[in-house]
């Protein structure tokens, strides 16, 4: 079976982010899946919605790493697993991506085309489960040391930031394959419209596309994921994302 | 004989108290004459566990951690003098070797209780990584021989049948399956697929 797996905490997001992924993935794919969700709100709706603990050693995005671990929200061996962020908005079919082939030692990531000193992208993640297991056994041994390591180090800065850095050291340490998913396939949106414009630039010479996203997005690009701390997806009011966003 | 654990701050709730009853009556074999609940949070840490050479200082006690597993009959842990467990036998020594999750007494050792109480503030902040090592270097004491090692996550080990979680006490909450989810009271995902597979793995 394939899961996508989730989490929502806090009051950044509203719930019905939760909702609106997984709808829109269902609208954009042919292939089955189990939507689940790590929440600390009741509203959210997964086929399986399990408790985010504000009292654990884990927080914030770092419970993601759960799902590395093959005993958590009942994965089964063999199943595929996906980790996804809820800040982005499926503009297009996504059997390519979401179908995207991954074998034992494995992790399949977003190719992405913008500047980054990491090869992984904790927007998605998909690897056979319980075959990267180490990067939540690793973890757990010492939580507080992680969360806030790459923090003090200047790698991020926001305290507790930094899961996918973990991620990335993880996998290189322990030699799994990261495969990138054609960069093309992923748009990338920002509140300050300077902003946009230059990065629709660097897709544009990229790609050689004539638009990444103007008052429609590229048909090429399969989802747009809004990056960085504070970015929201309904404080903007973009035709596009309306269409697309539900 | 008298059971004792500890409740108090926010990670450990009334279900970790009822879990750890329902594994000692179902499948310790232990035979007791009363359940010890000590709630008051004197300290907001471990230090809190203290309280019971205070409050215990008769008859034989035993007390356990809220994040085990007794999977089966335990042996024999009650014991007369002051002793708790020797952890260097599976792990590497720390700041102390030395581990309170089960402890057992005959009779009264509240000085104990007196000595970490007359200066509490100095040894809170001397001993700052965990009421361990307070024993370790303060404390006369015996140790067990082995009888409870860290919990496998991937298998259960059938030599003992007790095992401590530590650094995995979240796998106590929802959401998480393995060998152990059967053993817990009305484990939430108790029918899954996933349980039985680990069920079979036994």
């Amino acid at each position: 079976m394939l899961k996508i797996c989730t989490v929502y905490f806090g009051d950044l997001y509203t719930p019905d982010y939760v909702e609106k992924l997984f709808s829109s993935i269902r609208r954009n794919s042919s292939i089955r899946f189990q939507s689940v969700c790590i929440s600390d709100n009741p509203n959210v709706k997964a086929d399986l919605v399990l408790p985010y603990n504000h009292h654990s050693d884990v927080k914030k995005h770092w419970h993601k790493l759960k799902f590395f671990s093959p005993h958590f929200a009942d994965q089964y061996p063999g199943d595929d697993i996906i980790v996804m962020d809820i800040d982005q908005v499926i503009t297009n079919n996504i059997d390519d991506l979401i179908g995207y082939p991954v074998h034992d030692n494995e992790l399949v990531t977003y190719g992405i085309w913008w500047k980054s000193l990491l090869h992984t992208n904790g927007g998605f993640y998909k690897f056979k489960s319980g075959s990267l297991k180490f990067v939540w056994d690793d973890f757990i041994e010492n939580p507080e040391y992680w969360q806030n390591h790459y923090y003090i180090n200047g790698d991020v800065h926001f305290k507790y930031y930094g899961e996918q850095n973990y991620v990335n050291w993880k996998t290189e340490e322990y030699k799994a394959k990261i495969i990138k998913t054609p960069g093309k396939w992923i748009g990338r949106y920002h509140s300050d419209i300077r902003d946009n414009v230059e990065l629709n630039k660097i897709y544009c010479d990229k790609f050689d596309a004539e638009y990444m996203i103007l008052d429609e997005v590229n048909e090429n690009i399969k989802i747009v994921h809004f990056t960085g701390p504070g970015k929201t997806i309904h404080e903007h009011n973009a035709q596009w994302i309306e269409e697309h966003w539900k | 004989m008298r059971i004792i654990c500890c409740l108090f701050g926010d990670k450990f709730t009334q279900w970790h108290v009822d879990n750890l009853k329902h594994m000692i009556d179902t499948y310790s074999g232990l035979k007791y004459d009363s359940f010890e609940v000590i709630t008051e949070d004197l300290y907001g840490n471990w230090y809190n566990k203290f309280q019971m050479y205070d409050k215990f200082r008769d008859g034989e006690n035993l007390y356990f951690d809220l994040d085990m597993v007794i999977s089966g009959e335990l042996p024999n842990l009650i014991r007369k003098e002051f002793t708790l467990l020797d952890d260097t036998w599976w792990r590497e020594e720390a700041h102390t070797p030395l581990n309170s999750s089960i402890v057992s007494w005959t009779g009264d050792v509240s000085h104990i209780w007196d000595k970490f109480k007359a200066n509490d503030t100095y040894y809170l902040e001397k001993y700052n990584k965990g009421s361990d090592e307070f024993y370790y270097r303060e404390v006369e004491y015996q140790t067990y021989d082995p009888v409870c090692p860290k919990i496998n996550m991937n298998k259960l080990n059938t030599d003992y049948n007790v095992c401590t979680l530590g650094q995995m006490h979240h796998v106590m909450e929802k959401g998480w399956t393995g060998w152990w989810s059967q053993y817990f009271i009305s484990s939430q995902t108790l029918s899954s697929p996933a349980l039985s597979w680990w069920k079979q793995q036994l």
